[in-house]
């Protein structure tokens, strides 16, 4: 198990650029950030700021330029590709805005997609999900025979499925409409503070934001802490 | 463990949801590999046939001796060349035909003297034990290779009826033989053959050697440089081969597009995959295991089906190599162990081969990046023009190779030849093949500039677009559409000049082999019969032309002749130089020998000495293996002794029954029924042979393809939903669904219609390949080009079809597509 | 369906078989010789039989007898080079009728290769180089093998032995070609006779077994050997003794004989000796002994015994290659043995045939056969 008094997530001078024709674009300027266990954080910032970009990063998608990036510990940096995928699927649990569910696999098993994956299926708790998430008898559908709310709470069910210790959240609610987004919110919250595991949600609703712990904004490839504006 | 079996159940998932995929990906395995294995079951047929026929004389390690031209060779021969020490072997050889029908070849032996080489290996040794006794005593045995018995419905111990009543000897089974032939006792096949002490040939080991006092008096064949039936059908062989491999190909274009189709619809979830926390090796492998999967179970399919087609062709293929080559291949298909490992082997890494892509697209998958993005066709224009100058490169090369193999002779390609000439063909077709995209985008290129109005620019740029995804599959078309081309031209050229040749050499309606001490008594008795229009006398003589023998025709210099014996190249007045007894005619395959033209001189031997003589032409004589000289008859006297003579009797414009003519001949004369050859009967059988071989040609033409096609249909399949991506904007500009889907159709059938425009003069450029390098080097003559512009046109509006179809698939996608589907494009 | 050393063991087994009688009691030999062989004990009876009393007449009995089913021309001889190399040659013609007479139609019904007659030759030279043999065979009825009495002639291809004079004198003997091995052989013997034709056994009707089983059987046993071997391409010149025995007989053996040795020898005082012993469940043991001037004593079991010495491993059998021959009769003891030990004739139907040099009482040198090994 991993060490409880280092924090989870802990980001130092993090920096990353992209090459584009017209040269390197910094997209990520030294951050420094730590998410303690169960903490909830609300990353917001405009089109391009950079949110996805350092999301990707903390779930080792993605390899950054310069500086330490440590999840419980662990060197991300250091990591190749193999151990990096494992760290994902048994420590990482992912919430998309496009869903990114498996189209041809039935909601049992794309909720349990990622738990088996990682070895760790655990019926009891997928019953639960499956009744909490409101999906309870449409085991049998695919994907396209869901609603938008539907396959979000699928989404957020795989990402749980597999009792992460932190959960990435891209603009969960940004293709749901206004009422659906509500509901699957709260129930996301409620989730993962029933399951306490740690949140790093990016969104740029300022109301979405507004139930988390603590929020960040991204701006020029540097972050800001705004916990307390406006709160 | 449990993590890898989800992933492979998430990996198939898709063809849960998707069967069509599956099918089509299985399909095209299944078909390039029945293709592949039924063409190989059948060269492994003809070939195992062709090796135990030749086991069965012994192949290379025994010679055969036969009688000059114009003898016979007797009992008396075997007993004198055995008393002088030479260890030759009697042999009798025929065909009997069954009670029901069936032909059966006897092999009459004499197992005392039998050469060593002819002993069959251990493993044949099997059976009765009682040789010598029953063997060799009535009513002796009649040994049968267990399919031969099985194909025509015997079993040991049967002793089948001839037609004519008479019993064959009790049939004892011995694998190895040659198909549909029997072996016996020399003493009973010359009983039912009614051989007297007539004998066929001598058998001699290749390593014995002949007195030189004996050897002028036999012509001693060795297998190397006798007719050899193997290298002709070996040719034959060559030839299913590289039409087997070319639908192995296009076959597995198909794969290819399925496998990318497959692929293109499951990127999202492989990036998702990815996302969950799958390492890339774990995907590759999952992906790798996928195709193997398919691939297996392709390729079993597909060598049953290869099996069964294999079944459905070899009567076929049997019947004409017996006819053309004197070959007997055994008509049941048989699975050998290798053809089942080559069969699974070439599918399994044709499949894996073709989805190369879809593993390299797993590997490299963002997870990041949007899926289509990843899978946008890479390169364009100038990965293009890279193949077209790779594809330049290689026409080049065949193009110097060609001209090497036409201009000169010796070097570094002799005893490379044959092979060298398949070189250029595949180079013909790969070239094209890699030239084919950048060609499409020049000429789309040219009707982009002629057009003005902007939905037709458009058009032309959308087609253009769409041409990297499209290029694999009309490159399996063109192939197709090209091979389909040469092969089908070749053949029909093959038929109507051996036809029309057939025609004019055969133009005598008997041909009646004459005893010497008769031939006088027959001509007069033939010119008193009513019916009888002209009698022309040949003698087929012997002579050696730089030190190998020839066989020689002494003809009347006739109207006759004249009219019969077209010539493919001659000096002025031909006819007039050989009537003059200073000139011969010679026939293409010594010509070549020889390298000789018309007007050269040509030194050869005869029995009474030299011959210095003046070449006024090259005459055709297709399918003979030797090289022949024509001269006047006049010329012949006193160059040979009479006693040398074989001569026949050839009989023109007969009115009445030629049968009876025949049978009243053979009464009158005492000849035997093979004296007496009805060639309008001949005539037909050869024109069946030709219409058989045309039959498979067709039926393999027609299946390659029918696998282009459904390649095509099937990469226009993967298209659809990325073409929605491309079309969406166009319908929200405001074109109907209904005009975009005709445009689509219409954007397919130019670019098959032009792939179709290019396969014609390769088709054609493949067609002279053929006949002009491929025949000469594999049959010693070469066939005049001949174009059939009706099946051009036939190629032609075959492609048509083909593009009507693949454009409906397109137009109906679109047709069917919901504008809410179109509206999706946008909101991703 | 070809004459392969495989079937050819099998088809010569039961030409032994033939050779030795009956067979009646080779149970195994049955067995591996398939259905053939149930067949040979009636088939015996279309068949004439040897007789004790029947006059032998020259020349026509040099020639062929197709009446009985099995007749050799047997010819072995000791020779010595220049340097005194001792060397030995074997020239055989056997006939074998695989049907009794009338059984099958006539040739002229059947065609021109039918004959119910079957011939094999053999020929070795056993020399300090080592043993070679060749063999060959041919169907009756076509020439390529025969046999004439006046002249004398017997061959196959171009093997022969022939007579240029009456009563087998002068003769020319002549074989070769190449073993399975590679090696080239052939020689040609003129041979003169220096003594007159033996008649063996009882005026020429040798018993071999108390049933009263037997053959026909005379011998030349004076022939003095001239002439020339091949051996690779070596021609050695070469002269000595040599020995012609005639046999022909339709049922030799009884049930239960299984084999022979069988000897020939010259002795240095101008005479000669034959003897045999048939292995049954009693041996069967007979003789001749033949003065210089060709007078034959038939020797029974009583005046003559044959007692092998040692054994030797030859061929992967264990052959007596010394022997002890007494004549109590005549107080004399002969030890023979082999000149050479591989003397093997690894021929269609194997056998020893070899070369023997004599000691003791006598000496002198012969020809030693052992069947059934």
């Amino acid at each position: 198990m991993p060490d409880t008094d280092t924090p989870l997530l802990e980001c130092r001078g993090l920096t990353k650029s992209f090459a584009t024709p017209q040269g390197a674009l910094t997209v990520l300027d030294g951050i420094d950030l730590v998410l303690e266990r169960g903490e909830s954080l609300a990353l917001m910032g405009e089109s391009g700021s950079g949110k996805s970009t350092l999301m990707h990063l903390v779930a080792g998608l993605d390899s950054f330029d310069r500086g330490s990036l440590r999840l419980g510990g662990e060197e991300l940096g250091e990591l190749s590709d193999r151990p990096l995928a494992r760290l994902r699927r048994e420590r990482i649990g992912l919430i998309f805005q496009q869903f990114h569910l498996v189209p041809s696999l039935d909601v049992r098993a794309n909720l349990t997609l990622q738990a088996r994956l990682a070895g760790r299926f655990d019926p009891d708790w997928c019953a639960h999900l499956l009744d909490r998430l409101e999906l309870a008898g449409l085991e049998r559908r695919y994907p396209e025979q869901l609603s938008g709310g539907q396959q979000q709470r699928l989404a957020i069910g795989r990402a749980l499925a597999v009792r992460p210790e932190l959960v990435l959240a891209d603009e969960p609610t940004g293709n749901l409409d206004e009422r659906a987004a509500g509901a699957v919110l709260e129930l996301l919250l409620n989730l993962i503070d029933e399951h306490g595991c740690a949140l790093m949600m990016i969104t740029h609703s300022p109301a979405v934001a507004a139930p988390l712990k603590r929020r960040y904004r991204l701006t020029h490839g540097r972050l800001v802490d705004t916990t307390t504006d406006g709160a | 463990m449990t993590g890898q079996l989800t992933l492979w159940r998430t990996l198939f998932s898709h063809y849960r949801r998707h069967p069509g995929q599956l099918a089509m990906a299985l399909l095209g395995i299944v078909l390039a590999g029945a293709l592949y294995s039924g063409v190989q079951t059948i060269n492994d047929q003809a070939r195992d046939s062709f090796a135990r026929a030749e086991a069965m004389l012994g192949g290379e390690r025994v010679d055969r001796l036969q009688a000059p031209a114009g003898d016979q060779l007797q009992q008396a021969d075997f007993v004198q060349l055995r008393r002088a020490g030479v260890p030759v072997s009697p042999l009798v050889r025929g065909q009997v035909t069954l009670e029901n029908g069936q032909q059966l070849t006897l092999l009459g032996l004499d197992l005392p003297t039998l050469p060593p080489a002819m002993q069959p290996d251990a493993g044949a040794a099997g059976g009765s034990g009682t040789l010598g006794g029953s063997f060799m005593q009535p009513p002796w045995q009649l040994r049968l290779a267990p399919d031969s018995a099985r194909a025509l419905g015997l079993q040991s111990g049967d002793r089948p009826r001839l037609g004519d009543g008479r019993r064959l000897p009790p049939i004892t089974l011995q694998p190895r033989l040659a198909p549909d032939s029997g072996i016996t006792d020399i003493a009973a096949a010359a009983a039912l053959l009614e051989r007297g002490r007539h004998i066929d040939a001598l058998l001699l080991p290749h390593s014995a050697t002949l007195p030189p006092s004996l050897a002028d008096r036999y012509r001693r064949v060795s297998a190397d440089q006798a007719l050899a039936p193997g290298e002709l059908s070996a040719s034959f062989r060559l030839n299913l081969t590289a039409m087997g491999l070319l639908a192995l190909v296009v076959g597995l274009f198909i794969v290819h597009s399925a496998m990318g189709l497959a692929l293109s619809q499951r990127l999202d979830s492989l990036a998702v995959l990815r996302a969950l926390g799958v390492s890339r090796r774990a995907l590759v492998t999952g992906v790798l295991i996928e195709l193997l999967v398919l691939g297996v179970a392709g390729a079993i399919l597909g060598l049953i089906a290869g099996v069964g087609l294999a079944g459905l062709l070899m009567p076929g293929v049997s019947q004409t190599l017996a006819s053309l080559y004197d070959e007997r291949v055994a008509g049941a298909v048989m699975l050998t162990p290798r053809a089942i490992a080559s069969g699974l082997g070439m599918t399994l890494l044709g499949t894996l081969t073709a989805g190369l892509t879809t593993l390299r697209h797993a590997a490299g998958i963002n997870v990041l990046a949007s899926a289509h993005a990843a899978f946008e066709a890479r390169g364009g224009m100038r990965r293009r023009l890279r193949l077209a100058a790779l594809g330049a490169i290689v026409l080049l090369g065949a193009a110097l190779l060609w001209w090497r193999l036409a201009s000169a002779s010796g070097g570094l390609l002799e005893g490379h030849r044959l092979a060298a000439s398949f070189v250029v063909v595949a180079g013909l077709l790969i070239g094209s093949a890699l030239g084919l995209p950048a060609l499409l985008d020049g000429a789309i290129t040219l009707f982009t500039r002629a057009g003005r109005r902007a939905t037709l620019h458009w058009l032309l740029a959308d087609t253009r677009a769409q041409l990297p995804r499209l290029s694999l599959a009309l490159a399996a078309l063109l192939l197709a559409l090209s091979a389909n081309l040469g092969v089908s031209g070749m053949v029909g050229g093959f038929r109507l000049t051996f036809l029309d040749w057939l025609d004019q050499r055969l133009s005598a309606e008997l041909f009646v082999h004459a005893p010497a001490d008769r031939v006088e008594a027959m001509q007069q008795w033939l010119a008193g019969q009513p019916g009888v229009g002209t009698v022309q006398r040949l003698r087929q003589l012997e002579g050696r032309v730089a030190g190998r023998p020839v066989d020689v025709r002494a003809l009347p210099i006739d109207s006759h002749t004249r009219a019969r014996w077209p010539l493919l190249n001659a000096t002025a007045d031909p006819w007039q130089r050989v009537a003059r007894q200073d000139s011969v005619l010679i026939n293409e395959q010594l010509a070549r020998q020889l390298q000789r033209q018309p007007g050269d001189s040509l030194d050869f031997t005869t029995p009474e000495g030299r011959f210095n003589a003046t070449i006024a032409g090259i005459y055709a004589d297709y399918g003979n293996p030797r090289g022949e000289l024509t001269l006047a008859r006049a010329a012949a006297e006193g160059r040979w002794p009479t006693s040398a003579d074989r001569t026949s009797l050839l009989l023109y414009d007969l009115h009445g029954d030629r049968q009876a003519l025949a049978g009243q001949l053979q009464r009158h004369f005492a000849l035997t029924g093979e004296d007496m050859i009805d060639q309008p009967a001949l005539k037909q059988r050869a024109r069946q042979v030709f219409e058989r071989t045309f039959a498979i040609t067709r039926a393999l033409n027609a299946l390659t393809l029918g696998v282009a096609a459904l390649a095509l249909l099937s990469a226009l399949l993967a298209l659809g939903r990325w073409r929605r991506a491309r079309l969406a904007p166009l319908w929200a500009m405001g074109l109907t669904r209904r005009w975009l889907a005709l445009a689509s159709a219409g954007q397919i059938l130019l670019l098959v219609l032009l792939t179709a425009l290019l396969a014609l003069p390769l088709g054609v450029l493949l067609n002279q390949a053929l006949v002009a390098l491929i025949n000469v080097e594999a049959f010693g003559w070469r066939l005049p080009l001949h174009v059939f512009p009706l099946q051009l046109l036939q190629s032609v509006l075959v492609a048509g079809v083909v593009a009507l179809l693949g454009g409906a698939i397109t137009a109906l996608q679109l047709w069917r597509t919901p504008p809410r589907r179109l509206l999706e494009e946008f909101r991703s | 369906m070809t004459f392969d050393h495989a079937r050819a063991r099998r088809l010569l087994p039961l030409l032994l078989c033939l050779l030795l009688g009956a067979c009646n009691g080779g149970r195994e030999e049955h067995e591996q010789t398939g259905q053939g062989f149930a067949d040979l004990g009636s088939a015996a009876s279309g068949y004439r039989h040897a007789r004790p009393g029947q006059t032998l007449s020259f020349p026509r009995d040099h020639g062929p007898h197709p009446g009985y089913r099995i007749e050799w021309w047997y010819l072995t001889a000791n020779l010595h080079d220049s340097d005194g190399h001792t060397y030995g040659v074997q020239w055989t013609l056997f006939r074998q009728a695989l049907a009794p007479p009338g059984e099958h139609p006539p040739a002229s019904a059947t065609g021109a290769w039918q004959s119910d007659q079957m011939w094999m030759a053999n020929a070795a030279i056993s020399s300090p180089e080592g043993h070679f043999a060749l063999e060959r065979f041919a169907r009756g009825g076509t020439g390529q093998a025969g046999v004439t009495a006046q002249p004398f002639s017997a061959w196959l291809d171009d093997w022969q032995l022939s007579a240029t004079g009456e009563n087998l004198t002068p003769m020319q003997v002549e074989a070769g070609g190449t073993t399975s091995s590679g090696r080239t052989l052939g020689y040609r013997l003129q041979l003169e006779a220096s003594g007159p034709l033996v008649l063996q056994g009882d005026q020429g009707f040798s018993r071999k077994s108390p049933d009263g089983q037997g053959s026909y059987y005379y011998s030349q046993p004076f022939l003095e050997a001239e002439g020339q071997l091949r051996l690779d391409g070596k021609r050695v010149a070469v002269e000595g003794r040599a020995w012609l025995d005639r046999e022909w007989s339709s049922q030799l053996l009884g049930g239960d004989q299984r084999g022979w040795d069988w000897f020939s020898l010259h002795l240095d005082d101008g005479s000669r000796l034959m003897a045999f012993r048939l292995r049954g469940a009693r041996h069967f043991i007979s003789g001749s002994w033949i003065a210089p001037d060709g007078t034959v004593t038939p020797l029974g079991g009583d005046r003559l015994s044959l007692e092998p010495l040692a054994t030797s491993r030859v061929a992967d059998r264990e052959l007596p290659l010394k022997w002890r021959i007494t004549l109590p009769g005549r107080s004399l003891e002969l030890t023979v043995e082999a000149e050479y030990a591989d003397q093997w004739m690894d021929t269609a139907f194997p056998y020893w045939e070899g070369a023997v040099k004599v000691s003791g009482d006598r000496a002198g040198e012969g020809y030693l056969e052992m069947t059934g090994y």
